[in-house]
């Protein structure tokens, strides 16, 4: 209780100190298009530094009299104004694109600033342009594989969905695109990100250190914000590549005669069209195959301080066989959010949101059609608050509700085929949160920020819950090495509303900088983590049939500790800049299938699955340069992630599927002049974990491959060069080509080794008896062409 | 069906990329772990062609990149009893155990007795009646994407109501078993009556890579498999069908486990399903209609 007494005096002596200033705040946009911008420095007199938040807004307290104002954003030129205050005041800025035309990208000191200065570490920011920028597989420019050319961010293959960070699972990462959550961010088989590239405004990714405002996830949080849209004229761009096609088009709303729309638009929507190719395959002329999105977004100022934004994703993937099987699966989003600026310092936004995730599978074979059909849903709300106390103190705090439905799966009868309708139970559940931050200067060398936050779960009813006779659904067997099934004794019906089983976890975040002097700082970060929600996949990487499955009496949730220490340094004027992190990451419960499960259509899940633990730890080095000509960075990591069940790998620690020992990316970013640029980056990766069998038996006429240890051995190492250039046009015209060789010099990068037994001989197929070892790449040298026309 | 699927996602890769696959066979080094015990066989209740002699074979497992016959074991003494009789299995040849005397029966619980290497390794499976076919005949299919053109072997089958049953189809051409490890063979081979308890299924392919001509001699056996040895064969065809392809993923390779256990030395695993079976068969020559 005097804990909680001293903080209210704390958090009202804060705002004492405040009230000799004046504030002043507003919002950051930019000129041409009139959109906020976020992220955004803004400093006075050289010395109080703050930035814009997510919504382009700021807010900061000085004393009355003249100031120097220097407003800075990379790829904008900076502002530098001398302004009067004489009270608490509202400004607006505008800031102007750096001409296309320079040759070369300028950076001003203060822009780097905020890596030296600026508590939050283990960070990466990605602007839409810049991921346009890089060179891309088929020309389709994407912000997952952007964000894979960064240290600590990897994934197992290039075909697997979605991403791994510092040794976490795929699961373990919080996808937000416009606060929506994203299940699963993967188009064609996860070739392609969901996000188009076209409609991203900046993404973020925090690998550690992650505030208290957010929660749910592991191992890290991507958060990626949809363009808002031209508030001051119509335009857009198409663009078409070898893989699919896009347009978007954006434009103000209500704009009258002025010069500024109190709102504006941007919808932009993309199909792939390999499928329409594919009459020239005779097999495949029935066949489908394509993917397609939309993403929306719309923004509309009720008045000077409230603001209404909402945006959605619609996005599907599709294809089909005839004969043979069909399936479709994609997210659904939307989000309603609400901005409103309450005084100088407070800022409120609530966020009210829809998301969907669902595939269906459809055995098309005659005689035995079915479809198979699994989804999870939920809504959110979401309000913050954020109070600007003084230049030193800004406190954000807010809740975090969801309420989930689980729908795992209904089988129903195709074509009238011999099916029993079966529907597994739908289950529920509904997440808390809590959190309060605080970001603290306490002294020109120390900045801190700390928070808190408190998440609860709640599995619900209505649901049947089986009980198990010793409790657990499995006991491991030591003697033989094996889990056995319990008997079920008994089941207990929950009906709707009840509360099957509660968890509550608290997780204190905390991030602190230590300024040596102006170019050089350390950081140090802590956070913890809990993870409700389970993607139970039985694959090496996860597929987009993969199970969601919320905690509950049989399932315990998972959490996390991190801890991360960096060192940041800039020289020459920011020209350069280095960071030096690294972590140790403490993974517990997490979840792994069992020798042997079988998990698509299984309803009693927890008994296919068994929880353990994991450990990561690396370093993380980074290098650079961000003028001249030459831009771009050259990254190490050196990192060691490891798993351990019981029951697998003879229970002992063994090497995550993600396990990369070294990582070296060299991206590089050339303007050679006003028309054209270039981009190249190359990769080089040691080998990942692979499981080389240590045996060979024979069973129903079939060679069969017997292992011992779990990923007890290596691929090759991997590694990969890549190019692009782009010709922009001429003064005039609107026409843009990028040009892009994936692969140079055509490496055949092993995606896997895997060991079977030949089964051919000649034309005919059959068990051969003979056994042989295979590699798998996906590509050698891809080239690639796509335009884009700006309108 | 997740393998179907799988298939399906590397036509797809094929179609986009120049996805590639280099046989490295000679590139690899195993590492291979001391040679374990391998049962390969069982007790099949046959009413229409009855078995005059039941038999196993054991064997030793073998480094996999290896080439030539598994090593035989011919020093075991093998017993299997019902609870209330046993029976001796003698070795014949090239690790083959017999017994002529042994009439399986239904509804018992059959355990074997393996004495090897002074362990003693005990497995255990029980006999469930198989339904019989309905109808039993060919059908002509024209070229899909993933079979070819011909003739195929179809029977129609009832389910009986309220029992679980599981099923593993056998399909011999012109006498020869025929079995290809691919992906395929988990969703064809072997099914559980989960979405079809106590329906008759009407034109059940017992193997859909098996295309016959005109002249041919079919034989289709359905077989009624108790539930663990279901769990078993589909994994050993979810291992044996891994092509390797991780773009939707593929299951980390494990050993599977089989149902002896080695009494004297758990950690010594064997190897192998021990397993009993009622068969029902019948046998159609290819025929112009």
């Amino acid at each position: 209780m005097t804990k909680r007494l001293l903080f209210l005096l704390f958090l009202f002596s804060l705002g004492t100190f405040a009230q000799e200033k004046s504030t002043i705040s507003g919002y950051v946009k930019d000129n041409s298009s009139g959109e906020k911008l976020l992220g955004v420095n803004i400093i006075i007199d050289n010395s109080i530094g703050t930035s814009t938040n997510d919504y382009g807004f700021y807010s900061v307290n000085i004393e009355k009299g003249t100031h120097q104002i220097e407003i800075s954003y990379l790829g904008y030129k900076t502002i530098q104004k001398e302004i009067l205050i004489d009270g608490n005041q509202k400004i607006d800025f505008s800031l102007s694109e750096e001409l296309a035309e320079l040759d070369e990208i300028v950076i001003s000191s203060n822009k780097t600033k905020k890596k030296i200065e600026s508590t939050e570490m283990s960070v990466i920011s990605l602007q839409g342009e810049t991921i346009k920028k890089m060179p891309a597989i088929l020309g389709e420019p994407d912000v997952l594989k952007s964000l894979q050319l960064l240290p600590g961010v990897s994934s197992v293959n290039e075909a697997s969905s979605g991403f791994n960070v510092r040794g976490g699972t795929v699961d373990q990462n919080l996808i937000l695109l416009d606060d929506a959550t994203i299940y699963n961010a993967s188009h064609l088989f996860g070739f392609f990100s969901v996000f188009n590239s076209d409609a991203i405004k900046n993404a973020k990714l925090y690998k550690g250190g992650i505030p208290s405002t957010y929660g749910g996830r592991l191992s890290s949080v991507l958060d990626i914000k949809q363009k808002e849209g031209n508030v001051k004229k119509f335009g857009g761009n198409i663009g078409i590549g070898l893989i699919s096609a896009k347009a978007l088009i954006e434009g103000p709303i209500l704009k009258g005669n002025n010069e500024e729309a109190p709102g504006s638009f941007m919808l932009a929507g993309r199909r792939s069209y390999i499928d329409l190719f594919s009459f020239l395959l005779e097999d495949f002329k029935d066949s489908s195959l394509f993917f397609y999105d939309f993403n929306l977004k719309a923004n509309y100022d009720l008045n000077k301080n409230n603001r209404l934004f909402l945006s959605g994703y619609f996005g599907r993937d599709k294809f089909e066989l005839d004969g043979l099987l069909g399936t479709t699966w994609g997210n659904t989003s939307a989000s309603l959010r609400w901005t409103s600026v309450l005084s100088e310092k407070l800022f409120l936004q609530t966020s009210a949101i829809f998301s969907n995730y669902e595939y269906n599978l459809d055995n098309l074979r005659t005689g035995s059609e079915f479809r198979w059909k699994s989804s999870i849903i939920n809504y959110n709300i979401k309000p913050k608050l954020s109070w600007f106390i003084n230049n030193n103190h800004t406190l954000k705090t807010g809740i975090d509700v969801t309420y989930y439905k689980f729908k795992p799966g209904k089988i129903s009868s195709l074509n009238g085929s011999s099916i029993n309708e079966e529907e597994f139970s739908d289950k529920f559940g509904l997440e808390n949160g809590l959190y309060v931050d605080l970001k603290q200067k306490i002294s020109n060398k120390i900045s801190l920020q700390y928070g808190l936050r408190w998440s609860n779960f709640n599995r619900l009813g209505n649901e049947e819950i089986r009980q198990y006779e010793t409790g657990a659904p499995l006991t491991y067997n030591p003697e033989q090495d094996i889990y056995e099934e319990n008997e079920v004794i008994g089941t207990t019906n929950y009906s709707s509303g009840d509360i099957i089983k509660s968890f509550n976890g608290l997780e204190p975040r905390l991030s602190a900088r230590y300024l040596l002097n102006e170019s050089n700082s350390f950081k140090l970060s802590y956070n913890r983590m809990y993870q409700y929600l389970h993607l139970i996949s039985n694959t090496t990487s996860p597929t987009p049939l993969d199970v969601w499955s919320p905690s509950g009496p049989h399932i315990k949730p998972q959490y996390s500790d991190q801890l991360a220490l960096g060192y940041f340094k800039s020289f020459k004027d920011g020209k350069y800049d280095l960071s030096l992190e690294t972590y140790y990451k403490k993974l517990n419960d997490v979840t792994d299938f069992i020798d042997g499960a079988d998990l698509l259509f299984t309803e009693e899940i927890e008994t296919q699955i068994a929880q353990g633990n994991g450990r990561s730890y690396g370093l993380e080095v980074q290098l650079s340069k961000n003028e001249g000509k030459l831009t771009g960075w050259l990254s190490y990591t050196l990192a060691k992630s490891e798993t351990k069940v019981l029951g697998i790998n003879n229970n002992e620690y063994y090497p995550s599927n993600s396990d990369q020992l070294h990582e070296l990316n060299l991206v590089g970013f050339y303007k050679l002049n006003k028309r054209w640029d270039f981009g190249f980056n190359f990769i080089f990766g040691s080998g990942r974990p692979v499981t080389y069998p240590t045996g060979r038996y024979e069973q129903n006429g079939l060679v069969v491959a017997d292992y011992n240890n779990r990923n007890g051995n290596r691929l090759p190492a991997y590694h990969r060069l890549d190019f692009s250039a782009t010709l922009h046009p001429k003064k005039g015209k609107n026409g843009k080509w990028v040009f892009s060789l994936v692969n140079v010099y055509n490496r055949q990068n092993a995606a896997s080794i895997y060991f079977n037994e030949v089964s051919e001989i000649g034309d005919r197929e059959i068990a051969t008896g003979m056994t042989q070892a295979t590699k798998l790449s996906f590509f050698g040298i891809v080239p690639s062409i796509s335009y884009e026309f700006k309108f | 069906m997740k393998n179907i699927f799988i298939t399906t996602a590397i036509i797809l890769t094929i179609l986009i990329f120049t996805s590639c696959e280099t046989d490295v066979t000679n590139d690899i080094t195993l590492e291979d772990s001391d040679p374990r015990l391998v049962i390969n066989g069982g007790l099949e209740r046959n009413t229409i062609t009855p078995l005059t002699t039941q038999r196993l074979q054991l064997t030793t497992t073998a480094s996999f990149l290896s080439t030539g016959e598994l090593p035989f074991v011919s020093d075991a003494s093998v017993t299997i009893t019902d609870g209330s009789n046993s029976w001796v299995f003698t070795h014949s040849n090239d690790g083959f155990y017999e017994n002529s005397e042994i009439i399986p029966e239904l509804g018992k619980t059959y355990t074997i007795t393996i004495n090897w290497n002074g362990e003693i390794y005990e497995g255990v499976d029980s006999l469930t009646e198989v339904p019989q076919f309905d109808n039993f005949y060919f059908e002509y299919e024209e070229e899909t994407l993933v079979n070819d053109a011909g003739y195929f072997v179809k029977f129609d089958t009832t389910d009986p109501i309220n029992i679980p049953n599981f099923y593993y189809y056998r399909l011999f051409k012109n006498d020869e078993f025929i079995i290809v490890p691919d992906p395929g063979t988990r969703d064809v081979l072997i099914v559980s009556d989960e979405f079809f308890d106590g329906r008759q299924r009407i034109g059940v392919n017992p193997n859909d890579e098996v295309a016959f001509d005109i002249g041919d001699v079919g034989k289709a056996q359905q077989l009624s498999i108790s539930e663990p040895y279901f769990d078993f064969l589909t994994e050993l065809f979810t291992q044996t069908g891994n092509i390797g392809n991780p773009i939707i993923g593929n299951p980390p390779p494990a050993s599977i486990r089989g149902n002896l256990i080695n009494l004297s030395n758990p950690n010594n695993r064997a190897l192998g399903y021990f397993y009993t079976v009622d068969v029902e068969e019948d046998t159609i020559t290819i025929t112009e209609n």
